[in-house]
């Protein structure tokens, strides 16, 4: 087989595993859980850099399978391969290819970048504090809670301190993880669009207790938060 | 011999003299901290730091530099002897001058280590393979603690320290290290911080991870500190070693020998010691600080009195991430190196391939902040580190481009070593795009701090590292030992590892996207199974590597004796003896081109069985 047959066969073979991985990874969703519109930016970044790793993905693994299986020595063979060092053509493609690759995802990456943390405006602030192994919520109205609830389809603020140690509020259904530091404030929004009940947890390592340093948030529609807010004011249920 | 002129053996440099040493520094620091009234903090810091003077003056570092320094000859034949004297095996486990000595030394220490490291992760896995608690948390962050700082030393040393300081030497023509002595000291400041960090659960262990993020570190036990002083004096044997690196590759390469004529692997270890000469004092400073907010009462990074707990992060990245390319790009200078040799080509763009050592160097210390994407860090950053940060996939793709490139259209022998380029380019490109995942923000929000980032690391440095280890391992065997392995169960090795390896860590990114987070001993339920499997394949790692350790020991012991170049190869290394003598050149080389000459048909065709003598090969002439 000539040099241009190998390349021809392994390019078709290369282009169809791409064309249907890419296919089959586009209609996907990846996050187990969406209930806001981060977590719906989040879950459209992980398809899209999916989508595009098949490529790259099948580029190295056919040029390993191909030659595998095409450039063996027979045994006993003390041939040298062709003196090939270079081919410029090739390598310049290389570069350019990989270069756009990377500036692309770089653009994508930053607009959904903006999307998820660009706009510092919130109509609903929670303060979070945490600290070795517990959170407490504090609602517009003074009120605290262990447990937090977040109103459906308001921009959410969140504010987070911590007393100890560094922890790290993760909500994975809200598309929201951001660190409490202790000596700073840090921020995080999210914008709540499916009610439910959801996990949430510590993510950074903060001594004996971190695995059991686990949380619920509750998404519900204004009223019914309303509803709950002045219930806790009159009988605390829970929180310090 | 030296030792039997002497009244009093014990007292020679060596071994039995060191620990004499370091027991009676520790005993001296120990005493003088309670002297002075200190906490146990300070005792086993004073201690430690005296112990390991102790230890240093008893294996005889310092000898012939306090000799000069008082003004007295130092003893030529002494000097002489320091160097080793071929086939004896004491010179191993004394302070030798011999780079060929010391490298095997780092070789086997680091070997030694991985097995250490790797029965942690055994024990992480039993505790792992089921939810709920068999020991306790603190047990199981110990162990976490432990294999990563351990597994991190074993990527630092193993192929620059053991592999690099055998072969980049003959590699460049020459006799020795630019500072033999240097050179020996570097390898015995590493067995006491090693030894600390291995008792450091007696010491009540550590539970911060190898990161050692304060204030948690702050207010763990004597084993984080055992751990941060440890990793100082690592870090100072990294920056010695380096520099020696540095000026021995830039002062005495053989004549002809111009930088673009450097076999690959000597490259890839040039741009490592620049890395590490230059990031290593800022993690060494940061965990100094660090250890002065433990002992002295000092607020650098204490936030109730003012100190700055994000500031550490940033100094830890700045050397940390730099650190990772320190531990990976060794072992794609050790993959390109084999490649040639195996597809019987030349090394595909080669200038490409070093210049893109040389931008991952630059590169690769501008984007340590996307390990703090979630810190808190200042908003504005995310922009420019996100986009470093994937722009470093240029050049380290590159390293697929060389390897394709060599192999594509190669006549492909699948040795042992060649295996392991195959399955370290498959790895590695898993590595890679995930990686790409965790440089981009919005994805990162999720992935941080999950088994995903684990899953990640694991596939770039076990992929780039510890499989260009074994490559280089199995493919410098012969050359450092004189006798072959056994390929029946390198194979073996290869197949099971690389299997056990995939099914371990593949799950992993799954794990992590579906919400389980990294260092916690307990998860939901729901995991159970997937980690039930996933456990199984670890243990299956550790199998595997004992066929290693069974190969390597019995192979050295009574192996077939080994040619000078097995494998028909043009670099320096081969076209000495197998082991290399004494210095290893009479007469130093001419070389006329890089060693990737092959199926150039004004060069004789290579020969099969055992090779012709060094004037055969390509790209190398005797002296006149």
């Amino acid at each position: 087989m000539t040099p241009r047959r190998h390349l021809l066969t392994a390019a078709a073979a290369w282009l169809v595993l791409s064309a249907v991985s890419m296919a089959v990874v586009a209609g996907v969703q990846i996050l187990p859980e969406i209930a806001s519109r981060e977590a719906e930016v989040e879950d459209a970044a992980f398809v899209l850099l999916t989508v595009v790793s098949m490529p790259v993905l099948w580029f190295v693994v056919v040029g390993l399978a191909y030659s595998a299986l095409r450039f063996r020595a027979p045994a006993g063979d003390v041939e040298d391969g062709p003196p090939v060092h270079g081919h410029r053509g090739f390598q310049a493609g290389w570069l350019v290819v990989t270069f756009l690759l990377v500036i692309g995802l770089f653009v994508y990456g930053a607009v959904g970048l903006l999307e998820i943390r660009g706009a510092q405006s919130a109509d609903f602030e929670v303060h979070v504090r945490a600290e070795q192994w517990k959170w407490h919520y504090t609602y517009p109205d003074g009120l605290t809670s262990a447990d937090l609830h977040l109103p459906l389809g308001r921009r959410v603020h969140l504010v987070l301190e911590s007393d100890d140690v560094i922890h790290s509020l993760w909500l994975p259904a809200l598309g929201v993880k951001q660190d409490a530091v202790p000596g700073r404030v840090t921020q995080a929004y999210t914008t709540p669009t499916l009610a439910g009940i959801y996990g949430g947890r510590c993510a950074e390592l903060c001594g004996f207790g971190h695995t059991g340093m686990t949380t619920t948030v509750e998404i519900e529609d204004q009223a019914s938060l309303d509803a709950w807010l002045q219930q806790e004011e009159a009988e605390p249920s829970s929180g310090s | 011999m030296a030792a039997e002129r002497r009244t009093f053996p014990i007292l020679a440099p060596g071994l039995p003299r060191a620990v004499i040493g370091a027991a009676i520094g520790a005993a001296i620091g120990a005493a003088g901290a309670i002297g002075l009234n200190g906490e146990a903090g300070q005792i086993l810091g004073l201690g430690y730091l005296f112990a390991l003077v102790g230890f240093l003056l008893g294996i005889g570092a310092f000898r012939f530099w306090l000799t000069w320094a008082i003004g007295r000859e130092v003893d030529v034949h002494e000097e002489h002897a320091a160097h080793g004297t071929a086939g004896d095996w004491r010179r191993y486990f004394r302070f030798t001058t011999d780079h060929k000595v010391i490298g095997v030394q780092y070789l086997v220490t680091a070997f030694v280590l991985f097995l250490v490291a790797g029965t942690a992760a055994m024990f992480m896995r039993v505790e792992l393979a089921q939810p709920g608690l068999l020991t306790d948390k603190d047990t199981y962050n110990t162990f976490m603690s432990t294999h990563g700082a351990m597994m991190i030393t074993v990527a630092l040393v193993s192929i620059i320290g053991g592999l690099g300081n055998y072969l980049v030497p003959i590699m460049i023509g020459t006799r020795d290290m630019a500072f033999p002595k240097a050179n020996a000291l570097s390898y015995w400041m590493l067995p006491l911080p090693v030894l600390l960090v291995a008792i450091n659960p007696l010491l009540g262990g550590f539970d911060s991870g190898w990161t050692a993020y304060p204030p948690l570190s702050q207010q763990a036990n004597l084993g984080q500190q055992a751990y941060l002083m440890a990793f100082v004096t690592v870090g100072a044997s990294s920056i010695l070693s380096a520099a020696n690196f540095l000026v021995t590759v830039f002062r005495m390469r053989a004549p002809g020998m111009s930088l673009m004529r450097m076999p690959i692997f000597v490259w890839a270890l040039t741009v490592t010691a620049t890395l590490a000469l230059v990031a290593t004092s800022v993690v060494a400073a940061a965990f100094t600080m660090l250890l002065f907010d433990r002992l002295l009462g000092t607020s650098f990074f204490r936030p109730s009195r003012g100190g700055d707990a994000i500031l550490f992060q940033h100094l830890f990245w700045f050397y940390s991430h730099p650190a990772v390319y320190i531990m990976a790009v060794p072992g794609l200078g050790a993959i390109l190196e084999i490649v040639p040799v195996f597809a019987r080509k030349p090394l595909f763009a080669y200038p490409l391939a070093v210049l893109s050592f040389i931008m991952i160097g630059v590169l690769s210390f501008m984007v340590w902040a996307h390990h703090m994407f979630v810190s808190g860090m200042a908003e504005f950053f995310h922009i420019p580190i996100m986009l470093t940060t994937e722009l470093i996939s240029v050049p380290t793709g590159v390293v697929f481009l060389t390897a394709l490139g060599t192999i594509w259209m190669g006549r492909l022998h699948f040795k042992t070593p060649m295996l392991w380029v195959f399955g370290f380019l498959w790895a590695f490109v898993i590595g890679g795009i995930t990686g790409v995942y965790l440089a981009d923000v919005p994805t990162d929000i999720v992935l941080s701090d999950t088994f995903f980032v684990v899953a990640h690391f694991h596939y770039t440095i076990v992929g780039g590292t510890i499989f260009g280890l074994f490559a280089g391992t199995y493919y410098w065997f012969p050359k450092i030992t004189g006798r072959m392995y056994d390929e029946r169960l390198g194979k073996i090795h290869f197949w099971w590892f690389t299997i056990a390896f995939n099914a371990t860590f593949l799950p992993m990114f799954w794990l992590g996207i579906e919400g389980m987070r990294r260092r916690v001993a307990d998860y939901p339920p729901e995991f159970g199974p997937v980690n039930l499997f996933v456990s199984f394949a670890a243990f299956n790692i550790a199998l595997s590597v004992a066929v290693f350790v069974y190969n390597m020991v019995r192979s050295w012991r009574r192996g077939e004796k080994a040619a000078a170049n097995p494998w028909n190869a043009q670099g320096l290394e081969w076209q000495v003896s197998s082991p290399p003598p004494i210095e290893n050149f009479g007469d130093i080389p001419t070389v006329t081109d890089t060693p990737y000459q092959y199926g150039s048909p004004h060069l004789p065709a290579p020969v099969s069985g055992p090779p012709a003598p060094a004037p055969g090969a390509a790209g190398l002439r005797p002296k006149p």
